[in-house]
C-alpha cells in the first residue's frame, strides 16, 4: 500500500479517536480541528523558526519532534482544561456549537497573525524522514498508543464513569461519580491525541495553514466517528481509516468524488445508525469467541 | 457624523436582516425537530443560483452546463419567489432523503447532523460540476428602473441595501403573524411542543415538518438570491460562511424562537458593520465571540426558555 496514503489514513483515525474520547461520555465537541491546528502551528512555528532544534544532520531530529510534541500536548492539555472547564457545562447541541465557534475564532486568528502564517501559511517545515514509509510507522505507534489508551478506558474505573455518564448524567452523578471532573478528563484527553497528532501532519505536509482546522475538518472528523460507530474505539479508527481512503480511491472518478463521498456521508448513518462497529457485530463476534463459564452466571445476575 | 452613523446602522441592519432570514430558516426546522439542518447553507446557496438564472444570466464555461441560459428572462421581482421556491423543493427533498427515515426509526438525533451535512456535501459539488466554481454576479441592472443609490437622512445608501432590510422586514413579519396568528401557525407550534401529544390532538404532525422545512428552504433560497444581488455568488461553497454565522445568530436569540432569530441578526448584523476597517480580518469574529459568550453567560439565549432538566 502506497505509505503517503496509509499515514493521511492514519492521521484520519487518530483524529476520529479525539472526537470519540469526549464522546463516550456522551458530549458532542467538535472542537478536535482547533487543538490539531494548534498543534500544528505549534510544530511548523518551532521547527522552521527556532535552528536550535534543526541539528546537523539534514534529516530533522526525531528528538525534536517528540520534543514538539512534548509541547504540544502539555499546551493542548493546559488550554483544554481551561476552555472544558468553561464549555463543558453545556450540553448537546450549544457543546457542539461552542466548540465549532471555539474553531473558527482560531482560525479567524491564526489567519490574521502574520507571525503564525497568516492566510499564506507556513511553508518549507523540515522533514525528520526520507521517505513516506518513516511517517507512516511513526503514526502508527502514535495510533496502537493513543488505541491502548482507549482500550484502557473502556475497561477501567474511569473509563466505566464516562460510559455511566453517557448512558444518564444525572443517575451518574447520584452515584457519587465527579461528573465534572470525569467530562474534563476526557475533554483533555481529546485535545491533547488532536495536538499530538498536528505535530506530525505539519512535518508530514511539509506546510501549515489556517485552512486546515476548519468547520469542514470539524464535521469530516465527526463523520468518522458516527461512520464507524461510537461504542468501542475500533469504530472512529475504523471510520477514520475508511473515510480518508475513500476520496483518495475514488480519484478516478474525478468530479463526481466528492459527490459520491456526500452520498456515503448521507447513507451510512441511515443503513446502519449504529456505525461499523455495532453491537450486533460485536455480539456476533462474541458468539464466535469461546465462551468463558462465568458470562452467563453474570449474564443471569443482571436480569 | 449622522451620515456615517446612518451608512453604519443602514450597513449593519440590511446585512443583519440576511442573517435573521438565515438564521430563522434554522430555527423553523430546529423548534420542530431539535436538529440542525446543516444543509441549510447549500440551500441558501442554491437559491442564489436559481435567482441568477432566473434573470436570465448564463452560466460559465467550467461546468458541465457551460453556456446554458435559461430560453426566457424574469424580473427581479419574479426570479426571487421563485427562486425561494425552488429552494423550498429542494429542502422538501432534503427532509425525506436525510431526516425523515431517522426520525420514523427513532435514531438518535445527532445522526441528523451527519446526514444532513452529507446532503449538503452533495449539493455543493453538484453546483460545482453543473456551473464551476467561479463567481457570479446578479447585475443591478436586474433591478430595471430603480436608482443604484438614493439619498437618506443626508446619507448616500445603495438602494440594494434598502431592499434587503424591505423584503427582509417584510418577511418576517408575515411570518410572525403566521406563527402567532393563524391555525396552521400555532399547529406548528404545538408539534415544536410535543409531537406526539400534537399528533393526538389530531395535528398531522409529519406535514407540519414539511411545512417547517419548505418554509425553512424559501427563507433560505430568498436570502441567498438578496445576497447575490448585493455582493455576488463567490462560489459553490459561498453558503457556508453564512450558514456558521448563521448558528451564531440562533444561539444568541435562543435555539427555537423567532423573535430570538431576528434580535440576534439584527445586533450581529450592526457589531459586525461597527467592526473598525483596519481590524477587518476579524469581522468573522464577531458573530463567534457573541455566540461564546451568550453561552456561558446565558445558555438558552436572549429570548429563549430555560428547559427543566427530566430525570
Amino acid at each position: 500500500m502506497d505509505a503517503t496514503l496509509l499515514t493521511q489514513m492514519v492521521i484520519g483515525a487518530l483524529l476520529g479517536l479525539s472526537v470519540y474520547l469526549p464522546l463516550r461520555c456522551g458530549q458532542l465537541s467538535l472542537a478536535t480541528p482547533g487543538f490539531y491546528a494548534i498543534g500544528g502551528t505549534l510544530a511548523a512555528l518551532l521547527s522552521t523558526r527556532v535552528n536550535a532544534l534543526g541539528g546537523s544532520d539534514p534529516l530533522y531530529p526525531i528528538g525534536s519532534v517528540l520534543l514538539e510534541m512534548t509541547l504540544a500536548g502539555l499546551l493542548c492539555g493546559v488550554l483544554a482544561s481551561g476552555i472544558g472547564a468553561v464549555v463543558l457545562r453545556l450540553r448537546g447541541v450549544y457543546l457542539a456549537i461552542a466548540t465549532i465557534a471555539l474553531v473558527e475564532i482560531l482560525r479567524v486568528a491564526t489567519l490574521n497573525q502574520e507571525a503564525m502564517g497568516g492566510a499564506v501559511g507556513i511553508f518549507g517545515i523540515p522533514q525528520p524522514f526520507d521517505d513516506p514509509a518513516g511517517y507512516a510507522v511513526f503514526t502508527l505507534v502514535l495510533l496502537a498508543l493513543v488505541c491502548w489508551l482507549c482500550d484502557r478506558l473502556e475497561r477501567n474505573r474511569l473509563g466505566r464513569a464516562m460510559a455511566a455518564i453517557r448512558d444518564d448524567e444525572l443517575a451518574a452523578a447520584c452515584q457519587g461519580i465527579d461528573t465534572e471532573r470525569t467530562k474534563l478528563v476526557a475533554f483533555v484527553l481529546s485535545a491533547v491525541v488532536a495536538g499530538l497528532t498536528g505535530v506530525i501532519s505539519a512535518h508530514f505536509l511539509n506546510s501549515w495553514n489556517a485552512r486546515l482546522g476548519n468547520f469542514d475538518a470539524s464535521i469530516t472528523t465527526l463523520a468518522f466517528v458516527v461512520f464507524g460507530g461510537s461504542r468501542t474505539w475500533a469504530g472512529p479508527v475504523l471510520g477514520g481509516l475508511a473515510l480518508t481512503a475513500l476520496p483518495e480511491l475514488l480519484r478516478p472518478i474525478g468530479d463526481l468524488r466528492l459527490i459520491v463521498f456526500g452520498l456515503v456521508i448521507l447513507a451510512g448513518p441511515l443503513l446502519l445508525p449504529q456505525g461499523l462497529i455495532n453491537p450486533a457485530l460485536l455480539g456476533w463476534l462474541k458468539g464466535l469467541l469461546p465462551q468463558p463459564p462465568s458470562t452467563t452466571a453474570s449474564g443471569e445476575g443482571q436480569r | 457624523m449622522t451620515t456615517d452613523l446612518t451608512q453604519l446602522l443602514l450597513n449593519g441592519l440590511s446585512i443583519g436582516a440576511v442573517y435573521a432570514l438565515f438564521a430563522l430558516g434554522y430555527t423553523l426546522v430546529f423548534s420542530v425537530l431539535g436538529v440542525i439542518n446543516f444543509a441549510h447553507g447549500a440551500v441558501f446557496t442554491l437559491g442564489a443560483y436559481f435567482t441568477f438564472l432566473l434573470i436570465g444570466g448564463s452560466v460559465g464555461a467550467n461546468g458541465l452546463l457551460a453556456g446554458f441560459q435559461l430560453p426566457f428572462a424574469m424580473p427581479f421581482w419574479w426570479a426571487l419567489p421563485l427562486a425561494g421556491m425552488a429552494a423550498a423543493a429542494v429542502a422538501l427533498v432534503i427532509e425525506r432523503i436525510a431526516f425523515r427515515p431517522l426520525r420514523d426509526r427513532g435514531a438518535d438525533p445527532l445522526l441528523a447532523l451527519i446526514t444532513s451535512l452529507g446532503a449538503g456535501v452533495v449539493l455543493v459539488n453538484l453546483i460545482q460540476l453543473l456551473v464551476g466554481a467561479e463567481s457570479y454576479a446578479i447585475p443591478t441592472t436586474a433591478l430595471a428602473d430603480l436608482p443604484p443609490a438614493i439619498k437618506l437622512l443626508g446619507a448616500q445608501v445603495r438602494t440594494v441595501q434598502l431592499l434587503l432590510l424591505l423584503v427582509a422586514a417584510v418577511l418576517l413579519v408575515i411570518l410572525s403573524l403566521w406563527i402567532d396568528g393563524s391555525r396552521s401557525g400555532k399547529a406548528l407550534r404545538a408539534v415544536a411542543e410535543d409531537p406526539t401529544t400534537a399528533q393526538l390532538l389530531g395535528i398531522p404532525s409529519a406535514r407540519m415538518i414539511q411545512i417547517a422545512f419548505g418554509l425553512s428552504g424559501f427563507l433560505a433560497g430568498i436570502a441567498g438570491g438578496l445576497v447575490g444581488l448585493s455582493v455576488s455568488i463567490a462560489g459553490p461553497y459561498f453558503g457556508i460562511g453564512y450558514g456558521l454565522k448563521g448558528l451564531g445568530v440562533l444561539v444568541l436569540g435562543g435555539l427555537g424562537s423567532v423573535p430570538g432569530a431576528v434580535l440576534g441578526g439584527l445586533i450581529i448584523g450592526l457589531a459586525e458593520a461597527c467592526v473598525p476597517a483596519e481590524l477587518s480580518g476579524y469581522r468573522d469574529v464577531v458573530a463567534y465571540g457573541f455566540l461564546f459568550v451568550v453561552l456561558l453567560v446565558r445558555p438558552q439565549g436572549l429570548l429563549g426558555r430555560v428547559m427543566p432538566t427530566k430525570v
